[in-house]
């Protein structure tokens, strides 16, 4: 004789917040969300780089797929500058004049050997990398970068924006520290 | 229709085509007139040397001269021969490239001068594009042009020192540039001219130099 085993009653689901809609987070993780999905570049193309640039935002590579589409040539307007091309040192005054138009939270990426370092123009007028004026947060290799480089460099972006705290972010006057590369 | 006698040439074009002096003819003018001498040194093309005191009247004579019409000045070149392997003349030298339209011929003039008195005669009272030409060269090498009405840096920004191109410039000293705007209160006087209120003082934001 065998016995069947008896079936267990059916769970009954406990009222969750989440069954509720209702969900728990961070207002960093929402604020970076926000933040991450929606830059918008200006693009301080100054050389070829600035050319390949055209080639991220137009139709074959698409910078939209990640939410930074929205070029603007107003600095106020803008998230994110992007350095593409060689800054020589007359133009470095305007070059910081721009960054200090751009209203906070701002992010900078040196697009190229020229804005990383100054590339092969080791001479009396090129300066030698961008970061001598403004603070940089991505750099990005290549000369110029190809345009699966400057994607990278945009996902590498997002990816520290979204580990970003308030107490640490220059919106609380705090300056951050430049870390990331991408390698070509 | 008899062809021993062209017509005479009545268009514009036709008279464009019309060849001028020949080479030859140019270069004996040019070295009777101004005491000129064949640069040996260009193998491909015609320079001919002038002395610094003739050279204003060899490109009025080149510009003005019916057979000549060298209506365009193309370029002026400064030339630094410090560091030239065996040079022995003066240290300087500013290459001059005419060109004629009409008659489609080229020639370049070339002076030399002394590094003590690097000075020259400013051409733009005769092509007034020389005025940028000369600024450049100015900048670059330090050759004053007499007579130039603004002489003053084109390529180096304002307050650069020495001159770059100079082959006892280090040519990896770099020079930086604190101040932005340079030409601010030329603007602001244009913009109060044409009646605009300036609100912004000149140095607002505008001392924001490197590593600021």
């Amino acid at each position: 004789m065998t016995f069947k085993p008896v079936p267990s009653a059916p769970a009954i689901p406990e009222p969750s917040l989440e069954h509720a809609g209702v969900f728990l987070s961070s207002a960093e993780a929402l604020v970076n969300w926000s933040r991450r999905n929606s830059l918008w570049p200006f693009p301080f193309g100054t050389a070829c780089c600035g050319i390949e640039f055209m080639g991220v935002v137009s139709s074959m590579y698409d910078i939209s797929r990640f939410g930074a589409e929205l070029v603007r040539f107003s600095p106020r307007q803008a998230d994110v500058i992007i350095i593409a091309g060689t800054v020589t040192y007359k133009q470095a005054p305007v070059l910081r004049r721009i960054y200090d138009q751009m209203c906070d939270p701002k992010w900078v990426i040196a697009a190229g050997a020229c804005a990383t370092s100054g590339g092969f123009y080791d001479c009396y007028c090129t300066m030698p990398g961008i970061d001598e004026v403004i603070p940089v947060d991505i750099y990005i290799a290549g000369c110029p970068p190809r345009p699966e480089a400057f994607l990278e460099g945009i996902i590498q972006l997002q990816k520290k924006i979204d580990g970003e705290k308030f107490r640490d972010s220059r919106a609380m006057g705090a300056e951050r520290r430049a870390t990331t590369t991408v390698a070509a | 229709m008899s062809a021993a006698a062209p017509a005479t040439p009545t268009s514009p074009y036709r008279l464009a085509i019309q060849p001028g002096k020949s080479i030859e003819e140019l270069k004996t003018a040019l070295i009777e007139r101004f005491a000129a001498t064949v640069d040996p040194a260009d193998r491909w093309d015609l320079t001919l040397l002038v002395s610094r005191d003739r050279l204003h009247e060899a490109a009025a004579f080149l510009r003005d001269d019916l057979a000549l019409r060298f209506d365009v000045l193309l370029d002026v070149i400064g030339i630094d021969y410090l560091s030239f392997p065996d040079h022995r003349a003066e240290r300087f030298a500013v290459t001059y490239l005419f060109k004629s339209t009409v008659f489609r011929h080229r020639l370049k003039l070339k002076v030399r001068l002394d590094e003590d008195d690097a000075t020259i005669a400013s051409l733009t009272d005769l092509y007034p594009i020389a005025e940028w030409h000369e600024r450049e060269t100015w900048d670059q090498f330090g050759i004053v042009f007499a007579g130039h009405p603004n002489l003053k840096r084109l390529l180096n920004h304002h307050e650069f020192q020495g001159h770059p191109l100079r082959k006892d410039y280090p040519c990896q000293k770099r020079q930086k540039l604190s101040l932005n705007d340079p030409m601010l209160d030329q603007l602001e006087a244009r913009l109060k001219a044409k009646g605009y209120q300036v609100v912004s003082a000149a140095n607002g934001s505008a001392q924001t130099g490197a590593g600021a």
